[in-house]
């Protein structure tokens, strides 16, 4: 460990009601990093991610954040904020008074017109949480979790029921935290925003890491596609493997997605052959989820 | 601990229907008791009045609130919420009992001063006060303790209903009968001896070190009942 290393996990194992839902587990999460933690449903990532915020104790494995146990909330949870899976919030109290209570224990200084601007919810300040409406919680859950400037925040599926303008402005205060110096955990089911944001991933898959590193170092284990199909039947074989579906659509897959495309193009030049659809890119994050859960 | 507590005293009396079951309706029986205190004195004593108007608002008001909060608060999360940040378990349970404690306190206070308005002063008033404190004491103990049993605020409907009848029903036994026969069954089920205790200090006529020992059985609840609750008490729902 070294001392920019922010979360420490090492062998860590957790079961419950007889499931071993996480088996030795080690990852590190580096100061000023966005770590995305993603898995399959029951990957164990929840788990994980409630280990290391301290709310869990492993059953065995050590799990240290800023070189301490998370459990020891005295000397950890001031420099860190938590925005859980379920808000938790009582309903009974106004938006601003939630953020004060919540802000108030966390030992950190700030405004709450600052942090309830940062979500737009300025203007709900005297709204009681039982008023508020689903993506509205996550927002307030959100504003709770950045009150004060944290140095490492974990977000756990920060974006569900947000729509398209609250998900660009959470994402945007996110990047404003990371200029700051904040480190953030993430785990959400939309992978494009990890695909987007993250620095590294890890993908959990039955309580183990399955695979860890950069959004491109992920793909680059899966070949990237071209598909197309043809206005009338080839004049003559492509120089390529090609594999063709019942709906006369054709799918090349290959690690090297600039040569195959500059050979295909070439081909139907010079044959004059007409390609229709055509789509070519990079493997997605959400072809190596499918790629391991069919494992 | 003190912001806990201010939010939780806030949530209080914003929500009307905890405000009335937990604080008016105990008000009630006790109304009636001072206000028929004539039989209820040739029933058992003056003493046993005091008693059983004790255990009506640290049953109904203090102890049911107790558990009704602590399973609320636990099934909408807010105690994950309050875990979240560097309070510690101790000052996030002191925080949320605060304010019912305090407001318990002021109504036994207040109905016991009424009691002594109408009926004449007590024998006693430091040993009335110590029974009343160790009475307190125990009901929030039997409230974190039936807490961790309890799932949900409904549920407390029912998980509460042996400790607050048996209660009362121990100190309607021990006001009316005294503690000659049965001295030591009566003296150690749950409030057995505090009522004793009060009706010492009420009535008067017994050595204030003799009624000290009546303590030591309530002071027994408390361990039992705080041992119960590290064992059973949850801070998230069961999933």
């Amino acid at each position: 460990m070294t001392s920019t290393t922010v979360i420490d996990v090492d062998r860590l194992n957790l079961s419950y009601g007889g499931f071993h839902a996480v088996k030795d587990l080690s990852f590190h999460v580096q100061k000023g990093e966005l770590y995305a933690l993603l898995g399959t449903n029951g990957a164990g990532k929840t788990s994980t991610l409630e280990t290391a915020e301290g709310h869990r104790a492993a059953d065995s494995g050590t799990v240290r954040v800023f070189g301490r146990s998370p459990r020891d909330r005295r000397a950890v949870r001031s420099r860190m904020g938590i925005m859980l899976q379920e808000s938790g919030f009582s309903p009974d109290l106004t938006v601003k008074e939630s953020v004060q209570l919540i802000g108030t224990l966390s030992r950190r200084t700030d405004r709450v017109e600052r942090v309830l601007d940062i979500v737009d919810l300025k203007s709900k300040s005297d709204t009681k949480v039982s008023q508020l409406s689903g993506g509205e919680k996550r927002r307030l859950d959100f504003a709770t979790a950045v009150y004060g400037q944290p140095e490492l925040i974990f977000l756990d599926e920060p974006t569900t029921g947000l729509d398209i303008q609250s998900r660009d402005a959470l994402w945007q205060a996110v990047d404003k935290l990371r200029e700051d110096g904040s480190t953030i955990v993430l785990t959400t089911h939309y992978l494009e925003e990890a695909q987007q944001h993250a620095d590294r991933i890890g993908l959990m898959h039955k309580g183990t890491l399955h695979q860890e590193g950069t959004v491109s170092e992920l793909t680059r284990t899966l070949p990237a596609t071209i598909r197309f199909s043809l206005a009338a039947p080839a004049p003559e074989p492509l120089p390529l493997l090609l594999r063709s579906d019942d709906r006369g659509k054709f799918l090349i897959e290959t690690f090297d997605l600039p040569h195959d495309l500059y050979t295909l193009l070439g081909w139907a030049h010079t044959h004059g052959a007409e390609l229709r659809e055509l789509e070519a890119g990079p493997t997605r994050l959400d072809d190596v989820f499918r790629a391991i859960s069919a494992d | 601990m003190l912001s806990i507590a201010l939010s939780e005293l806030i949530q209080i009396f914003r929500n009307r229907l905890v405000l009335l079951t937990s604080f008016v309706i105990p008000i009630v029986p006790c109304a009636f008791f001072i206000y028929r205190h004539e039989i209820f004195a040739e029933l058992g004593s003056l003493g046993y009045i005091a008693a059983v108007v004790m255990f009506t608002v640290g049953a109904f008001g203090l102890y049911t609130t107790t558990v009704t909060t602590l399973a609320s608060r636990r099934q909408n999360l807010f105690l994950k919420r309050l875990r979240s940040t560097p309070a510690s378990d101790a000052g996030i349970l002191v925080g949320l009992m605060l304010p019912v404690t305090v407001l318990a306190i002021v109504q036994m206070v207040a109905i016991l001063a009424v009691l002594a308005a109408v009926t004449g002063a007590p024998d006693s008033v430091p040993l009335l006060a110590v029974a009343v404190l160790s009475t307190l004491v125990m009901m929030l103990a039997l409230g974190l303790a039936t807490a961790g049993l309890t799932n949900s605020p409904e549920h407390a409907q029912v998980t509460t209903l042996p400790v607050s009848l048996g209660a009362i029903g121990v100190s309607t036994w021990v006001g009316i009968t005294g503690t000659e026969e049965l001295t030591q069954l009566k003296r150690l089920l749950p409030g057995g001896s505090a009522t004793e205790l009060v009706l010492n200090a009420w009535n008067g006529g017994v050595p204030a070190a003799d009624s000290l020992s009546l303590l030591l059985p309530t002071l027994a609840w408390v361990v039992f009942a705080v041992a119960l609750a590290s064992r059973m008490f949850r801070w998230e729902p069961r999933r």
